[in-house]
């Protein structure tokens, strides 16, 4: 049944299991909270990934899209009295929107221009959003209240929050999206040759144009759903998202262009490492390295290994 | 006639900026230092650009420059000037480390890498509050010069000239020919016999020891580092937006680029103390949209175009 999915018992999801069953012996309490983080940061590099792995456009952006959707909600909260849990339906269908907006009047203009051009305009945009949120909303820092986020349950003198079990949930939920329609549907099938070679899918009379704006489109709304889910249990600033575009990319990076499953793995691993350091006291401020060690490590081995062969 | 007037508009704008503290008042001799420390930072990166490796790590080399020569100013009393080139000499061996493992990336991967080092090297600072002062930071009790304002102008005229004056040098020897054809075409440029990774490791050197010593003479000024204020990614932005707009892949590009929108970003936190920065974000935008050769280099074809 999960056969569409990939999962076989490959060789990379055995070590993984074994990885998860060794920290669950030695400290369980930081692999639940792994679990949670993990989820999280799998859900948002998961957008990351297809914008990545079949445009081939790096969003330096990514992060500041998932601010500018936390303030969205946030309004949608205060004003509408809605509830988070279903703003991530409107908030899906505005990021969306934005998504075509922005691929239009910008992001198709650099498609062919280099890497340096992309790179650089998603950082102007990155800097004009956190910017335009910092004029509309000051710096200051918003939280929201909805009784069922801060429910928990005490497991040997630890309290473990429950809401935050949707993280991994929602990011195996949009996952398993993801999988059925690249595979399953005609456009996902188009989709997915454009990812592997693009000039080919041309001349077989794909339009690429519009498989990119659609990719763009599908990721931007998972970083609505993403807002929308964090959103009761998360500090809103203008830089609340900033710090997940580098580590989504770290995932990216990892699992390998195009290989969405390995973001779950690798997002559940870091998550996990994460909150096994954060647990060692006296070193809690150390597991910011984690994510960065990592993704300089893998970088260099992909690097490594690309130069010899 | 060309061969003239450039080094003599050359020695005459030296000149003048050598004798600038005499004429003018507090504000603009501090625009000016401003606007020179960014430039200096701007150049640095279009240098290593120039190689066609798109670095991020500005705003490191210049955050560990910084906290270089405060933590041995203060901790160890060491002289300031000295400790201005002691970070100097620090990031070059850094970057010497560094260069032997990050250069053999290209593209997004060796960007990546190097904005994540700047992570990398605020997060250590925080987490070694003995040395670094930790989160608040450190301030020292009295600035460079006691604070006379002419001296720590010269010092910075002096550093944005030597980059010039590096940055010309480059662009006038072989160095320039072996940049640019990695730049175009690393395969060739292999094939033809050039040691890329020496090149590459010379300039990776150079540009972040440049960097370094930018963030040790903006720390000595204002005696102050912290870690949210010393690697921020302003050091980073704006210098690159300033490349941009002047042109990257030269010299005069960033230069020009620094002086319009130094001004014209002093302008605007006049005019919009709050998000003046959203004006950066739009220039780079529509810099890269409309204008990717920047105002030099589109000028500089218009007349080859005329000629």
């Amino acid at each position: 049944m999960l056969n569409f999915l990939n999962f076989r018992l490959n060789k990379t999801f055995l070590i993984f299991l074994v990885f998860l069953v060794v920290i669950a012996i030695w400290k369980p309490i930081p692999l639940i909270y792994g679990l949670q983080r993990g989820g999280l940061y799998s859900l948002i590099g998961l957008p990351l990934a297809l914008i990545l792995g079949i445009v081939g456009i790096l969003n330096l952006a990514h992060g500041d899209f998932l601010t500018l959707g936390l303030y969205i909600g946030y309004i949608f909260f205060t004003q509408l009295g809605l509830d988070p849990l279903i703003s991530v339906f409107p908030l899906f269908i505005l990021m969306f929107l934005l998504a075509i907006g922005i691929y239009q009047i910008s992001i198709k203009y650099v498609l062919k221009a280099g890497e340096l051009n992309q790179l650089l305009l998603t950082f102007g945009i990155s800097m004009v959003i956190i910017e335009l949120i910092k004029i509309i909303w000051t710096t200051r820092p918003r939280n929201i209240y909805t009784p069922y986020a801060s429910s928990s349950i005490t497991i040997a003198n630890f309290s473990i929050g429950i809401y935050e079990f949707i993280y991994p949930i929602v990011a195996i939920g949009v996952l398993v999206f993801l999988q059925l329609f690249l595979k399953k549907t005609l456009l996902g099938q188009a989709t997915r040759a454009v990812g592997q070679n693009p000039k080919g899918a041309e001349i077989v009379g794909i339009d690429t144009n519009k498989v990119y704006l659609i990719v763009f489109a599908i990721a931007f709304g998972i970083i609505g759903i993403a807002a929308g889910i964090m959103l009761p249990r998360t500090s809103i600033f203008p830089l609340s998202g900033n710090a997940y575009t580098l580590k989504a990319f770290a995932l990216a990076a990892m699992a390998g262009l195009g290989n969405l499953n390995g973001i779950l793995i690798g997002g559940i691993t870091l998550g996990v490492v994460e909150a096994v350091v954060q647990s060692i006291p006296g070193y809690s401020g150390w597991s910011d390295l984690v994510f960065f060690g990592v993704l300089i490590i893998v970088i260099l081995i992909r690097a490594y290994r690309g130069s010899e062969s | 006639m060309k061969k003239i007037l450039t080094p003599l508009i050359a020695v005459i704008a030296t000149g003048l900026l050598i004798f600038l503290p005499f004429y003018t008042g507090a504000y603009f001799l501090h625009v000016v230092m401003t606007i020179l420390i960014y430039m200096t930072l701007s150049l640095s990166w279009d240098m290593m650009l120039r190689t066609g490796q798109l670095s991020f790590g500005v705003a490191g080399f210049f955050g560990v420059g910084a906290y270089v020569s405060i933590v041995s100013f203060s901790n160890f009393g060491i002289n300031p000037i000295f400790s201005i080139f002691l970070a100097g000499g620090f990031i070059a061996l850094i970057a010497l480390a560094l260069g032997f493992v990050v250069l053999k990336l290209r593209g997004i991967y060796f960007a990546i890498t190097t904005l994540a080092l700047t992570t990398v090297f605020s997060v250590i600072i925080r987490n070694t509050p003995r040395l670094t002062g930790g989160a608040s930071g450190k301030v020292i009790p009295n600035v460079i010069f006691q604070g006379d304002s002419s001296k720590i102008y010269w010092l910075i005229l002096a550093l944005a000239l030597s980059t010039i004056l590096i940055s010309e040098i480059f662009s006038r020897t072989r160095v320039h020919f072996a940049i640019n054809s990695i730049r175009t075409d690393e395969v060739v440029a292999k094939s033809t016999g050039i040691n890329i990774f020496k090149y590459l490791i010379i300039i990776f050197i150079i540009t972040a020891a440049i960097q370094g010593v930018t963030g040790a003479v903006y720390s000595q000024q204002y005696g102050f580092v912290s870690p949210e204020t010393t690697f921020s990614l302003d050091f980073l932005l704006l210098p690159m937006a300033m490349a941009l707009v002047g042109g990257i892949y030269s010299t005069w590009g960033p230069v020009i680029g620094a002086i319009v929108l130094g001004f014209a970003s002093e302008y605007l936190k006049l005019i919009m103390p709050y998000g003046h920065l959203i004006i950066y974000g739009i220039i780079i935008i529509l810099i890269i949209l409309f204008l990717p050769k920047g105002i030099f280099g589109s000028l500089k074809s218009k007349i080859q175009s005329s000629k």
